[in-house]
């Protein structure tokens, strides 16, 4: 027992953080790692995982809880308290500066001296190069940041923290920007590093990736852990039913669809994003009036790229989308609405709403121009009050009254505010991208009925969501979406399993294209 | 009950704020002077209190210099708060409001018109003129994305030397002494609200008047609300279908109208002939009256009021004390920081905030519970 002590490199215990908006990101989350380890923090977006490791490295500060290093207790107040006690972090999004040499970045803040006041270039790139050879990490020292490829930026970052002093790595998702190859030398290097008696932590929601080279693995959902399992022993369909959760079922009541028209068409999207990343390719599909089509997917195979897309938020490289026969792809926001469609937004906190801004004034936002609401130049205050009032009702916005800024109710609550916008405006598509992620029980279940209430009215449903649950239960049909291409399309969902579901999203199978082209209904 | 917790704070704060910077005004009073005593009372009271001859008295002048002093100031304070409300930190109200007040004087001397309607025929040239300076600015930010704060900037110099021009070379009466035009007609001026040599005239009523106006157009139109979502989150207001682009040159057009107000109503009001030799200051004081007045029109008064007292009593304190008048700027600059400061009295304020977020969680596992059973 002594002995496990004393190996466990990193101990959180009872972790809760309370931001200053008020939501708790972690409750009371456990959390170890063992030396030498490579140890995976998995979890949707907003599980908490990104929370949990900030306050490692010093970003965050809990709100109760005890952070354990090599068996002693520690105040992280910031990261350079972090670095101090060996922790490095590699973020998401590179902190480098371009403009200077891969050499320069690496000693930025550690300037190696000549004479007390001129920097040591000479002695910087040597350093960088005896720390590349040692661990393995390719770079070229005298290489503009700017110029270098991103697999090599990362390695950049890695030396960063590990010429810092750095014996725990955390990776927050590193794979996520690197191409196939980069991913595979990644992991080379990782492996590399743990034999030296390295310890790393890596954040992802990738399974293969997970599988293929951590020892142990910690699942996160909703702000708590879902325990700490080998990998050896524990399969990828226990993991993704860990992580996405099947097991709270909301019964929502359904009565066949009875699909008419097709509203939305997309046709052959190509999208390539900025890290020259394939993002989507050939992605062709209906949806038709009265009819609810989900996505499925894990997250970041191009679901995010798509829903963009439909809303004038990205360019695709190519290809066209229209509804009800009117180009989307080239329309602003505003002429987009026009057409009926309505968005409930993945990022709520910055599409969906402005935070300090009243519950009335958020209400109101896309339909503020309007006749009934202006009398000449003047609102007319009292017809805005009579919305926001029967919104608030309709919805259920828990709240004390429609002047309250919205950043002070609860993420459920928020969302019944951005929902009950959208639906509210009599659209004929509603593009519904992850609309009950990180909100309480009783506003999912309200938020799913209502869409499948609008659906029956004859409202043509976009229903993209990671939550395996939600997309299979709520979609009368659904894709399924794995590295930007459509893997599967199910006409009726009422037979699926999720074990099936799983194999598809995760890329093991993959109907052939006659199966998928059955989603087009409309030449 | 929460929004009221952290509306007190803010109350607080910005009470805080004004005290440190008084504090530190002191300070620097008993560094520099040999009675600071003296001084102080000057600086604090003395533009109230009559202080001859040991008896204090109110000082019924000193009351009305003081509101004269708050014209311009509050048409640049509305000015800035329109701009800001829209995130956009345009600084050329003080270029801008002494363009349009030489352009309303240009006006008043070379336009002949009835008493009444020649100063309104003045002021509103002057207010469309201002009004398209500022599109210079927000069109280059709209399109082509130039930083408005440094266009504005320099926008402030070009007013100037374009305006000294004109007024030295062109306008110029030559039979004066020093550079000015010739009078404005009788019928342009702004009469005097009160007897007296206070310069307090109609333009005070006219600048409250503006205070009810723009609070109306903030909060009760289409183009008023469509600024300030803008200013809170334009990512939302785009995707909402507001004509981002526009409405952020529109708020400009309008600072830029009530700078150029501001400016005009002071020359017609205050002066008889147009003689500016330099920026007047009414946009740099617009600014800090926006700030003390977190964007709300309707708090516009108040920080103008403040501010003009201040001034005044650094004035005296000048006059009267060893102390010089540039200590306005070291307390103005004091209470800039500590209101600009994000993180003054911030560790009080997650005091609250942790305060507030327990109560929440409570009630929400109480309900829970309730709802459980």
């Amino acid at each position: 027992m002594e002995q496990k002590q004393n190996d466990l490199v990193v101990q959180m215990k009872g972790i809760t953080k309370v931001y200053p908006n008020g939501i708790a990101a972690n409750q009371g989350v456990d959390f170890s790692v063992r030396r030498g380890e490579i140890h995976a923090l998995m979890g949707e977006n907003g599980a908490g995982k990104s929370t949990l490791m900030k306050m490692l490295f010093g970003l965050e500060q809990p709100t109760e809880g005890a952070i354990f290093v090599n068996g002693e207790k520690v105040a992280l107040h910031s990261p350079t308290a972090a670095i101090a006690h060996g922790i490095g972090m590699v973020h998401q999004h590179f902190m480098l500066v371009p403009s200077l040499t891969v050499a320069e970045n690496i000693v930025l803040g550690m300037v190696p001296k000549k004479s007390g006041m001129f920097i040591d270039f000479k002695k910087a790139t040597e350093l960088t190069k005896e720390f590349a050879a040692r661990f393995n990490l390719a770079v070229n020292p005298d290489a503009k940041v700017a110029d270098i490829p991103v697999g090599m930026k990362q390695k950049v970052e890695i030396l960063k923290a590990l010429i810092r002093g750095a014996k725990i790595l955390i990776l927050d998702e590193p794979t996520a920007v690197l191409t196939t190859q980069e991913t595979a030398e990644l992991f080379r290097e990782l492996v590399h590093l743990k034999e030296q008696g390295y310890t790393i932590i890596f954040i992802s929601h990738k399974l293969n990736e997970i599988k293929q080279i951590t020892d142990r693995l910690t699942i996160m959902r909703g702000g708590k852990s879902m325990g700490i399992y080998e990998t050896a022993s524990i399969s990828e369909q226990e993991i993704s039913r860990l992580m996405v959760g099947r097991d709270v079922i909301l019964g929502v009541q359904k009565d066949t669809a009875a699909p008419t028209d097709v509203v939305l068409k997309v046709r052959n999207l190509e999208y390539t994003n900025e890290w020259n990343k394939k993002m989507l390719s050939g992605v062709s599909f209906d949806v038709r009036k009265g009819e609810i089509l989900g996505i499925a997917g894990v997250e970041g195979n191009g679901q995010r790229e798509l829903v963009d897309m439909l809303f004038d938020l990205r360019e695709p490289d190519s290809g066209t989308a229209t509804v009800n026969g009117k180009d989307v792809i080239h329309a602003s926001q505003a002429r987009i609405r026009a057409m009926g469609v309505s968005l409930v937004p993945e990022d709520r906190m910055t599409y969906g709403i402005a935070d300090s801004a009243t519950i009335e004034e958020n209400l109101i936002s896309d339909r503020f121009e309007e006749k009934r609401f202006n009398l000449g130049p003047l609102f007319n205050m009292k017809a805005i009050r009579a919305e926001s009032d029967r919104l608030i009702q309709d919805y259920t916005v828990l709240c004390k009254s429609r002047k309250q800024k919205v950043k002070m109710l609860s993420g459920g609550n928020i969302q019944k505010v951005v929902v009950a916008r959208e639906f509210s405006s009599d659209p004929t598509l509603i593009i519904a991208d992850q609309p009950t992620r990180g909100i309480d029980v009783g506003a999912t279940e309200f938020i799913r009925k209502k869409l499948v209430d609008l659906s029956r009215a004859g409202t043509a449903v976009l229903l993209v969501s990671a939550d395996l649950n939600e997309v299979m239960e709520l979609s009368d049909s659904l894709i399924v979406l794995y590295g930007g291409k459509i893997a599967a399309y199910f006409e009726d969902t009422s037979q699926l399993d999720d074990v099936m579901m799983g194999e598809y999203m995760l890329g093991l199978k993959r109907q052939s294209d006659e199966e998928i082209g059955r989603v087009c209904h409309e030449r | 009950m929460k929004d009221k917790r952290m509306f007190g704070f803010e109350l607080v704060r910005g009470a805080a704020a004004i005290l440190v910077a008084l504090g530190v005004g002191t300070i620097f009073i008993f560094l520099s002077s040999d009675e600071p005593f003296t001084a102080l009372r000057y600086l604090l009271i003395g533009p109230l209190v009559s202080l001859r001859g040991g008896i204090a008295s109110f000082n019924t002048q000193g009351l009305y210099t003081i509101l004269a002093a708050m014209i311009p100031t509050i048409f640049t304070g509305l000015a800035v708060c329109v701009m800001f409300s829209s995130n956009q930190f345009n600084l050329a109200g003080e270029g801008v409001a002494l363009t349009g007040g030489f352009v309303a004087a240009l006006c008043g001397i070379y336009l002949q018109m009835n008493s009444g309607l020649h100063a309104v025929v003045c002021i509103l040239i002057a207010a469309a003129v201002g009004g398209v300076i500022m599109l210079i600015p927000a069109l280059l930010k709209v399109k082509l994305g130039a930083s408005e704060m440094v266009t504005s900037l320099m926008l402030n110099y070009v007013c100037m030397y374009v305006v000294l021009h004109y007024l030295n070379f062109v306008f110029a009466d030559r039979s004066k002494g020093s550079t000015q035009t010739f009078p404005f007609a009788e019928t342009a001026r702004i009469g005097a609200l009160v007897p007296g040599g206070s310069k307090l005239s109609w333009g005070f009523i006219a600048a409250l008047a503006f205070v009810v106006i723009v609070a109306a157009f903030m909060y009760r139109t289409r183009w008023g609300y469509a600024i300030r979502m803008i200013g809170i989150n334009q990512a939302f207001s785009k995707y909402s279908g507001m004509k981002v682009g526009g409405t952020i040159v529109l708020s400009q057009v309008i600072g830029g109208a009530l700078s150029a107000i501001g400016g005009s109503v002071e020359v017609l009001g205050r002066y008889s002939t147009f003689l500016w030799k330099e920026l007047p200051g009414y946009g740099w004081t617009g600014i800090t009256i926006a700030i003390l007045a977190k964007n709300n029109p309707l708090m516009v008064p108040l920080a103008a009021f403040f501010i003009a007292y201040l001034e005044k009593g650094c004035q005296l304190m000048a006059t009267y004390c060893d102390v010089p008048s540039e200590m306005i700027d070291i307390i103005q600059a004091a209470i800039f920081l500590f209101f600009a400061a994000e993180q003054f009295l911030a560790g009080y304020r997650q005091k609250i905030v942790v305060k507030n977020t327990r109560a929440d969680l409570a009630k929400v596992s109480a309900s829970a519970q309730g709802g459980a059973e």
